[in-house]
């Protein structure tokens, strides 16, 4: 080989300039998409400024060979030395420019690193922030959800213990520290007697009818902290007394200071006046069983002594001081089979008839017989009876005698006084199904403390010989046998509400529609 | 200390002011200077792309785009290699090295053919570096733009 030719050279010249023009545009079509896509990215920022450079350098380069092979080509080679340095020098310019842009590469890439990891840290910064918020917001939705139910709690809370202080039947209070009633609820007012307002300005004071027991319960609830099952007596606002059963709590502030009192007192009136009468029931009846067999362990003998008596009055002349005698043993022995029959009577003992009987008539029967002699002493008779009463079933002679014994006691109560007013009033209490028989007088009254007693057999107020005390007693068991009761009011509240004597209420079972058709048919088969 | 700073520019203006001679604004510039100019782009061009290409490496970029970038540095370190001295052989070749029977295109290296005239004759073929030079330019971009894509898309 002798030389080499130079047209390869020339044509790979020519070809190269074209194909590092059209492969610098396309990179830098990618690189202009690239910063399309993601403008905030320095690297492709970088790029693409970096291509553009080359683009400008190929163009230059490219062009600049490419008009050098073809001017040479034509032979026009002065033209293209006047262009070669123009070509070379911005050959040169654009290669510094494309070194320049290079270098700022790793600068820029630090740079880029640095916010990078600024905008990472706020990244993290943003999430934590937006974690913590939504812990936040979580916390927030959590705590009004908390807040609500706690809410409907105490509301329910609050409605079912103020329902328990209005709806109850006891009384409900608080007090203050200086025994003011700051709150009762409408039970309690309803059982002192006070009309429902708010402001009653009561204190424990106005309610306990005993000193000592208040002394006793404000002692007891600031050393103890509570009483429990205080019985004590409660003065209403008509000055009349129930008995309660009382409960309370002391209530003390932070420092231990005893600012109050919350208290329950239930009414045990009713219970009370239920034991009495229980008691007393046991008791007559016990003194009934004693009675009966009292009775019939004297009646045998007395009969004999009666007997006897009767038969030895055939062998004396009533004149002779053994005949007197004999009558004297004869009357008092009857005397004493009297009282034998009174208690057998109270002991219920005795045989009774079993009758039809309106009440009113036997009534009518006895104030006919008694009526004149109460006159006879200024006392006058008020009837009151009711005419569409319904029938009893009982022995009338019982009744009536049960009566006469009422009307008997009021007769010699205000036989003393110089006479007064016998109210006799009968009506039909529906609720209970009963006859109610009410014989009142204005006399002197049942002292509180006899009140007991006086359905006792053999006890009596009145001097010795008057009375044998066994007029109420023979009555209570008259009316016990009959099914009845008898209520005894002294002082007794007259129609005109004023307080005098004493009100006998004679309640007896009245008989209902079908023992009525009952008792029809028998008598219309007898 | 500092007033003595501050005073500095004003006390060299008076002293040109008060000194004057010749100037020598302006300076001539030879022949060769363009093409030492041109030889240090090529330095400056070559020394930039091995700095880019250690950057490259440095960033820990590891897609494929950044390989193909780096690529793309080390055929233009190459190539600068190449038209480096490509410039610099101008000055062992002469014009009677060349002959021609019948236009430009029938140009010829003629011989004795010594290593100069086969290195000279190669560096003529520089686009043998320049363009897969330019065509990883071409991958790294289209690569890069095709991850940024995927990185979108997920």
């Amino acid at each position: 080989m002798t030389s080499l030719p130079m047209l390869p050279a020339i044509l790979m010249d020519m070809a190269g300039s074209v194909v590092i023009i059209v492969l610098s545009f396309l990179s830098l079509r990618y690189a202009w998409l690239l910063i399309r896509k993601q403008p905030e990215n320095f690297l492709w920022g970088f790029l693409f400024y970096f291509c553009l450079t080359l683009v400008c350098f190929s163009v230059s380069r490219a062009v600049g060979h490419l008009l050098k092979q073809i001017l040479l080509i034509l032979g026009n080679k002065e033209q293209w030395q006047v262009l070669a340095p123009f070509s070379g020098g911005f050959n040169t310019l654009l290669m510094v420019s494309l070194a320049a842009v290079s270098v700022y590469y790793h600068k820029g890439i630090e740079g880029y690193h640095a916010i990078q990891r600024k905008a990472s840290s706020l990244k993290n910064a943003n999430c934590k922030l937006e974690i913590s918020a939504n812990k936040l917001q979580q916390l927030n939705a959590d705590l009004e959800k908390m807040v609500e139910i706690r809410t409907q709690k105490l509301s329910a809370s609050e409605k079912k213990f103020r329902n328990f202080f209005t709806n109850s039947k006891d009384m409900v209070y608080f007090c203050d520290s200086s025994n003011r009633l700051v709150n009762m609820n409408s039970a309690g007012l309803e059982m002192l007697g006070y009309p429902m307002e708010e402001d009653q300005k009561l204190t424990l004071h106005n309610i306990f009818c005993n000193e000592e027991d208040l002394e006793n319960y404000l002692e007891t609830i600031v050393a103890v902290g509570f009483v429990e099952d205080l019985e004590v007596e409660f003065l209403r606002a008509d000055r009349t007394v129930i008995y309660v059963l009382l409960s309370a709590t002391a209530v003390f502030d932070k420092n231990r200071v005893f600012t109050g009192c919350e208290g329950i007192a239930k009414d045990l009136t009713r219970v009370r006046t239920m034991m009495e009468q229980l008691a007393s029931s046991e008791k007559m009846a016990s003194v009934g069983q004693m009675a009966a067999g009292v009775a019939h362990e004297i009646n045998t003998p007395l009969g004999v002594i009666l007997g006897y008596s009767q038969l030895m009055m055939d062998d004396f002349t009533p004149e002779s001081e053994e005949g007197q005698s004999l009558v004297v043993i004869e009357r008092q022995a009857k005397a004493c089979r009297k009282i034998v029959a009174d208690l057998l009577k109270f002991s219920r003992q005795a045989e009774s008839a079993r009758e039809n009987i309106l009440v009113n008539e036997v009534l009518t029967d006895v104030l006919a017989v008694t009526e004149h002699s109460l006159n006879m002493d200024h006392i006058n008779v008020h009837r009151d009876f009711s005419k569409d009463e319904p029938t009893i079933i009982g022995d009338t002679e019982k009744l009536r005698q049960v009566f006469v014994n009422f009307i008997n006691n009021a007769h010699h109560a205000m036989e003393e006084q110089g006479g007064g007013d016998l109210f006799i009033s009968s009506h039909y209490e529906k609720e209970s199904n009963r006859v109610v028989t009410t014989i009142r007088d204005t006399g002197h009254g049942i002292p509180e403390d006899v009140v007991a007693k006086i359905f006792d057999p053999f006890f009596t107020t009145k001097s010795v010989g008057k009375g044998t005390g066994l007029g109420l007693s023979v009555s209570y068991g008259i009316i016990q046998e009959h099914g009845g009761i008898i209520e005894v009011e002294s002082p007794a509240r007259g129609k005109d509400g004023k307080m005098q004597g004493t009100a006998f209420h004679v309640k007896l079972p009245a008989i209902s529609v079908e023992q009525v058709s009952v008792n029809e048919n028998k008598s219309d088969t007898k | 200390m500092k007033n003595t700073r501050k005073m500095f520019p004003f006390l060299l203006l008076l002293t040109f002011v008060v000194c004057p001679g010749n100037a020598w604004a302006v300076q001539s510039h030879a022949a060769p200077e363009g093409l030492y100019v041109h030889q240090l782009a090529h330095i400056f061009y070559a020394a930039s792309m091995c700095y880019l290409f250690w950057g490259v490496r440095q960033t820990a970029f590891k897609s494929r785009g950044w390989r193909f970038l780096q690529i793309f540095c080390v055929f233009m370190v190459m190539w600068n290699v190449v038209a480096f001295t490509g410039h610099s052989l101008v000055h062992y070749i002469h014009h009677s090295d060349f002959i021609r029977e019948a236009g430009y295109l029938s140009t010829h290296l003629q011989g004795p053919l010594t290593g100069v005239k086969f290195w000279y004759y190669f560096t003529q073929l520089d686009h043998l570096f320049s363009i897969p030079s330019f065509f990883f330019l071409y991958l790294a971009m289209k690569n890069l733009y095709r991850s940024s894509c995927e990185d979108v898309k997920i």
